[in-house]
């Protein structure tokens, strides 16, 4: 997991003065909206790093076509409570083999390192309150979890079967 | 009963280490009491009006005599000496201080338990029939599928924070005894005409503000396929389900506003893990998985089949008699029977007991069940390998420890949340209510003559005490400070006697606490100057409808007799 220092962050909405810029103009590692992205896609040049930020009650499936171009992907949490993002990265993940990096960003508590983790997410930003060490202590707490993630989908009896069957070979 | 391995043990103690990181982060301050409430929900604990309250899970209401001793001690050190059983099978503590939560959880892993899931936005712990295994018209023991679900669903990272609490319930007999309909998602095992097991599986049933009975999407699903099915369900609820209004949030409401839309998304969505997601079959089910919880299912080595033994001889008591036709149920092995420990008795809350009272069900246990019990929905204890033979021995047993009420299904065995007395989101107590029908149907000749009733009393809308489904409901409301109740007729839980399942309707304006026994007695007259022949209360409600029972219920109104309180809370009662 890595965690983002945002102002040792590379990535950069472009944000004018009356909200996001509707049609921005090339550069790397801009991390754009969903409409912004909309507006550039058909003529945005192939090879340059680009991010998109993806509003948790977006239909993810709407980005399938486009994620091989995109080498990050920023979900949302407006409210930690609110775990619509788990799904959008773990169908990112799991059903779009996206490989690029996938962020949380929002109001992300130490408590959710497992689930992040656990649903396809591979960096994060934390809450500006929030410890990275205390962070880092909640991913170790379980060895293993009974239902499989995005790491392996098999489940904890699955495995536990064929590293049986392997001993006894 | 299923026995911890080396895994689940260290899970659980895993979870506690987590938890007592969390109450230290909370305590030290670094962790705000606002953020600590959805985690320390995901472990059963709530803060209450007196104290936090703790809900232990008893999966799908299963314990061994060992566990409820080990509840009996926290009971005696950490809380005020009782414990309460509640609709979803689980055991509540009232009084344990947050400080000592930890502790609790470390004393609860000690013995294979914790509180994962019993509250929060999750998937809840799992229900389901408190006969599984012993029924006689069983038809599938949902038993091991209930432990799979509860592995599945056991801190699964994708639904930890869903739109509102979900909550599955599985039967595998004839009979419903675990109210299926009513859950968020409810399984019915089957098997069909080749012999195959699988499911009818129901969704978007749900009680609170707005009761729903939840509709059938699948009529017959392979069992092996029962993980990934669910997968598809909460997947579409999580995503979709309604997060701007809490009693718009349960996924009754967005079965309800999509209708057929919502069942056809959970079908994708359920091909689409099949087919297009990595590893997407890795929750489908072996047969060696199945089979491996299973043996953990098996009849226990003494139990043996009997020659059947005549229950009742000419000399036996009215109270034997009593006992046995209404706590004693049919076994599927020949020579046994199922027992009903009520508790539901004068001078004790419904589905409360003490320290003492469940160590007394654990010995009784050992004595006469294999070490067994089981929590059932609607707040008793049940013995469930009991021999013919031993059930004389375990009438005297039980009435010395107070658990032979010979109630079960009358009037005085209902159901009840802990309401106002405990709980801070009860608009009005159920408990003081509950105390004075007890004491009114004490004698046992007036109650077997009212017969079956299932009474229900929830202190809020929130319903736990499930007045939705009551023959007779209960319901406490808050109007200007003061408690009212609702009064409804003609619910049903889904079993036979009850019919299908379906709310009832409130009977008019919110009476007054002073005014609700006589009310329910008026009720109760009512029926029994119109019912016909052998014909039970729910029968009778179904045949007159609730029009003739409106009259007596309002000629017993005192406070709440004038007409400007009938007006205005006619007015709220139908908002």
């Amino acid at each position: 997991m890595k965690f983002i220092d945002t102002h040792q962050d590379a990535w950069h909405q472009v944000i004018g003065e009356d909200g996001p810029k509707p049609d921005p103009d090339p550069r790397p590692h801009l991390l754009l909206s969903l409409e912004q992205w909309h507006a550039v896609r058909d003529h945005w040049p192939a090879g340059l790093a680009t991010g998109v930020i993806v509003p948790n009650d977006a239909d993810i499936e709407t980005l399938e076509q486009d994620l091989p171009r995109l080498s990050l992907i920023v979900l949302q949490f407006p409210k930690w409570i609110d775990g619509r993002a788990y799904s959008q990265a773990r169908l990112l993940r799991s059903r779009y083999r996206y490989a690029g990096e996938v962020r949380a960003v929002g109001d992300v508590l130490v408590d959710m390192l497992q689930l992040l983790q656990r649903t396809g997410f591979d960096a994060v930003v934390l809450r500006h309150d929030q410890s990275v060490n205390a962070a880092q202590r909640a991913l170790g707490f379980f060895p293993a979890h009974y239902q499989g993630d995005t790491q392996d989908n098999r489940p904890w009896f699955l495995k536990s079967a064929e590293q049986a069957a392997a001993q006894v070979q | 009963m299923y026995h911890y391995n080396d895994f689940d043990r260290q899970f659980v103690h895993a979870r506690a280490a987590q938890f007592r990181d969390q109450l230290e982060r909370n305590l030290a301050g670094s962790l705000s009491d606002d953020e600590f409430r959805p985690l320390r929900l995901q472990n059963g604990w709530y803060v209450q009006r007196h104290a936090p309250m703790l809900r232990v899970a008893v999966p799908y209401g299963a314990l061994s005599s060992k566990q409820l001793r080990a509840l009996a001690a926290i009971a005696r050190e950490y809380d005020r000496g009782y414990g309460h059983f509640t609709t979803r099978q689980n055991l509540q503590y009232n009084w344990i201080p947050l400080v000592k939560s930890a502790d609790v959880m470390d004393a609860l892993a000690a013995v294979d338990m914790h509180g994962i899931q019993t509250s929060g936005n999750c998937i809840r712990n799992i229900t389901s029939d408190a006969l599984a295994g012993v029924a006689a018209d069983e038809i599938v023991d949902p038993r091991p599928y209930c432990e799979i679900l509860r592995q599945w669903s056991t801190l699964h990272p994708e639904f930890a924070f869903l739109p509102r609490k979900f909550k599955i319930a599985v039967s595998g007999a004839v009979e419903d005894r675990a109210a299926i309909a009513w859950h968020d998602i409810g399984l019915q095992l089957l098997k069909n005409a080749a012999g195959e097991v699988g499911f009818k599986v129901l969704v978007g049933g749900g009680m609170g503000r707005t009761p729903i009975i939840g509709t059938v999407i699948a009529d017959f699903l392979p069992w092996n396929q029962i993980l990934v099915f669910i997968e598809a369900i909460v997947r579409v609820y999580n995503r979709y389900g309604r997060r701007d209004n809490a009693y718009k949030a349960r996924i009754k409401i967005l079965v309800k506003a999509e209708g057929q839309k919502f069942i056809d998304a959970v079908h994708a969505e359920f091909k689409n893990i099949l087919e297009r997601d990595e590893q997407g079959a890795a929750h489908i089910v072996p047969q060696a998985e199945l089979d491996r919880v299973a043996a953990h299912f098996v009849t226990p080595a003494a139990v043996q089949p009997q020659a059947p033994i005549a229950l009742l001889n000419a000399d036996a008591s009215q109270a034997y008699r009593r006992w046995i036709a209404r706590n004693v149920h049919a076994h599927r092995v020949s020579g046994y029977r199922s027992v009903t420990l009520s508790l539901k008795r004068t001078g004790q809350a419904p589905g409360d007991a003490t320290d003492t009272q469940m160590e007394l069900a654990a010995d009784l246990a050992d004595r006469f069940s294999q070490g067994e019990l089981r929590v059932s929905h609607d707040q008793n204890l049940v013995l469930p390998w009991v021999r013919e033979s031993d059930l004389a021995e375990l009438f005297l047993a039980a009435k010395a420890a107070s658990f032979a009420t010979p109630n079960i299904g009358l009037l005085t065995d209902m159901i009840a949340c802990p309401g106002g007395d405990f709980c801070a989101l009860a608009n009005a107590r159920s408990i003081p209510i509950a105390e004075t029908l007890t004491e009114r149907y004490e004698d046992l000749d007036e109650l077997y003559d009212i017969g079956d009733i299932d009474l229900h009393i929830s202190g809020c809308i929130n319903s736990c005490g499930h007045h939705h489904s009551g023959h007779i409901g209960i319901l406490g409301v808050d109007k200007d400070g003061k408690e009212w109740y609702q009064v409804s007729l003609g619910g049903s839980d889904g079993s036979t006697l009850s019919g299908a399942s379906v709310p009832g309707k409130v009977i008019g304006p919110s009476f007054a606490a002073d005014e609700v026994a006589d009310v329910i007695e008026a009720v109760v007259q009512t029926y029994r100057a119109q019912r016909a022949a052998g014909e039970r209360f729910i029968d009778t409600v179904r045949r007159i409808g609730l029009e003739p029972f409106k009259a007596p219920a309002n000629a017993v109104r005192t406070s709440t007799g004038a007409a400007s309180h009938v007006a205005t809370t006619a007015a709220a009662a139908t908002a």
